[in-house]
């Protein structure tokens, strides 16, 4: 498979949240701003990278009947050093982060690939496919957050949009919005896909 | 040790921080095992004895090797481990004394091991430093609101599929925007305690 | 059986490599973290008591093992201890929650402030908020604060957060421990 489709696969045909629909968690709790979509997504694209290259590196070590404690032990590992990465650099995004820094090692996006690529194919097409499917996971976290951030909260990327005597609508900043918003941008996902499958 | 705590962990577990309407724990299996109610109440069934069993043993790894060996660092991995084999386990126990209890309930245990609710629960355990006792009453109260939620989720999407849906909306996005009404309905809970 | 040892000792295997990669990053990120958690305190405690210059940790064996005290700064300006902090961890809502408060060596709140919650967003959170804190400032600490919903008048009676039941009481109950360490203890060291 030519890298470039690998690639492609990941950011649009097969995108994690829209078409797979895996990682649902994160993708929910933590897009009620841009910059904390942003940042999960770059932390989930970070362990992706790590988790495919050495399970890829490993394919041929590993027994299958334990295979998938070892790439949990892999996941887990990377998840752990990210974690005390961001806390000692980025401490800010760390604690907004919270609980679903660690919770990246259960993001079934991560094993899935694991599983289905890295566990089959060279290192280097893992390290493209982790990229291609880490990437089209943060397009679609920044994509809800920007939307959540400016209904919710007035701003984008922190920057405020509309002055100081705009009452934004924190409902979408809480549970229920990223549950409508998710529900509504799928809806249109849909729609956009069936009418390119249409024109084809 | 006060009933009044314990009143108030279980509260706010099952109702103010309703582990998949507020806290967003445990949304693949509610989004992907709740499309009928009888399925629902199944995977109730095994998160909750998931739970409790993985917060025990979670919380007695956590307060004898890793806290005075100072490996705190190596809690993600211990914990997920724990997990994966406790599932493991338990779905082997379960195929060998009751077949029929395995019919029903262990096609979903794999997916519980995945699972951000039993993984987040026991990390939050330890995060609200409670004691084995709390620890116990916060894993009930959460797998409370766990299948409460899902099973309320299962009744109205058996409802929506006689219902007419348009076409884009069919599947998921409908159902996330009724998530989207139960978790509305659910703040209402907040300021409850 | 033979296979499950095998199995099992591969898997401690990859484990064992695991937690010594882990262990190398720990050992690097855990000396920055813990600089900053350092410096974040220091000046969190220099802006609850203005008055004082130097701090200082209070380390004394009477202060040991009492229920939900972290630790103690002692304040001094010009060698002469102008006042105390003093961090309690009392359980609120969502956990713990770290509870600042300075107060001067003649007996008054100069400031609480909040440090780590997890209370519920928008409700239990408000004590966080100076419209709560500031009924502390300046409040003698001679008697326990109370919290109430009625309105009571009178300097120990605190105004409750409706709807925080829980997360007021919590705080009440840190700037208590406070008051009854500074009654007890320090105001005589």
């Amino acid at each position: 498979m030519k890298f470039g489709r690998i690639f492609s696969k990941g950011i649009l045909f097969d995108n994690p949240v829209f078409v797979q629909m895996l990682g649902m968690c994160p993708t929910l709790a933590v897009t009620n701003t841009a910059e904390n979509g942003l940042g999960m997504g770059l932390a989930t694209t970070a362990v992706l990278l790590g988790s495919n290259t050495v399970i890829s590196l490993l394919r041929k070590f590993v027994p299958a009947k334990i295979r998938i404690p070892v790439f949990v032990v892999v996941i887990a590992t990377f998840v752990t050093m990210i974690g005390m990465v961001l806390n000692a650099f980025v401490p800010a995004l760390y604690a907004s982060l919270g609980i679903f820094i660690p919770l990246i090692v259960v993001n079934c996006l991560i094993l899935a690939r694991a599983e289905s690529f890295a566990s089959k194919n060279s290192a280097i097409g893992s390290l493209v496919d982790g990229l291609g499917m880490g990437l089209g996971f943060t397009l679609a976290l920044v994509i809800l957050g920007v939307v959540r951030e400016i209904i919710g909260y007035g701003s984008i990327f922190g920057t405020s949009l509309f002055g100081e005597g705009f009452q934004p609508a924190t409902i979408i900043a809480m549970p229920p919005g990223a549950f409508l918003v998710l529900g509504l941008l799928l809806a249109l996902f849909n729609k956009i896909m069936a009418k390119n499958v249409n024109e084809l | 040790m006060s009933i009044q705590t314990i009143f108030i962990i279980l509260v706010s577990a099952i109702l103010v921080n309703n582990f998949i309407l507020s806290r967003f724990l445990g949304i693949c299996p509610f989004l992907g095992v709740s499309k009928q109610v009888e399925t629902a109440v199944g995977m109730g069934m095994a998160v909750t004895f998931v739970m409790t069993l993985a917060s025990i043993m979670t919380w007695i790894v956590q307060r004898t090797i890793l806290d005075n060996l100072g490996l705190g660092y190596m809690q993600t991995i211990a914990f997920i481990l724990i997990i994966a084999s406790l599932v493991q386990f338990v779905e082997m126990v379960i195929q060998k004394t009751s077949p029929a209890l395995y019919q029903s309930l262990g096609v979903f245990l794999p997916l519980i091991t995945t699972n951000c609710a039993v993984l987040g629960l026991t990390i939050l355990n330890i995060q609200q430093d409670y004691n084995l006792l709390y620890t116990i009453v916060h894993a009930i109260g959460a797998a409370i609101g766990f299948s409460l939620a899902i099973v309320l989720f299962a009744a109205i999407r058996e409802r929506i599929e006689t219902a007419g849906v348009p076409e884009v909306y069919k599947g998921f996005p409908v159902a996330l925007i009724t998530a989207s009404l139960m978790s509305l309905a659910f703040l209402g809970f907040a300021g409850l305690v | 059986m033979k296979d499950i040892i095998k199995m099992g000792v591969i898997l401690l295997i990859f484990t064992a490599i695991s937690a010594a990669v882990l262990g190398v990053t720990n050992s690097k990120t855990e000396v920055i973290i813990q600089e900053r958690l350092h410096a974040e305190n220091i000046a969190a405690i220099a802006a609850l008591l203005p008055i004082a210059e130097d701090f200082e940790l209070v380390e004394d064996a009477t202060l040991e093992g009492r229920n939900l005290l972290v630790e103690v700064y002692e304040g001094s300006t010009g060698g002469e201890i102008v006042g105390y902090t003093v961090k309690a961890n009392p359980n609120g809502y969502g956990g713990r929650v770290e509870v600042l408060t300075g107060i001067s060596m003649d007996g008054k709140v100069t400031g609480v402030k909040i440090g780590t919650q997890s209370e519920t967003p928008g409700l239990g959170t408000k004590v966080t908020e100076p419209s709560f804190l500031n009924q502390f400032v300046d409040r003698g600490v001679e008697k326990d604060f109370i919290a109430t919903k009625g309105g009571e008048a009178g300097d120990e009676y605190i105004n409750a957060i409706t709807g925080a039941t829980v997360s007021t009481e919590a705080v009440t109950e840190g700037v208590n421990v406070a008051r009854r360490v500074f009654e007890e203890v320090l105001k005589s060291r």
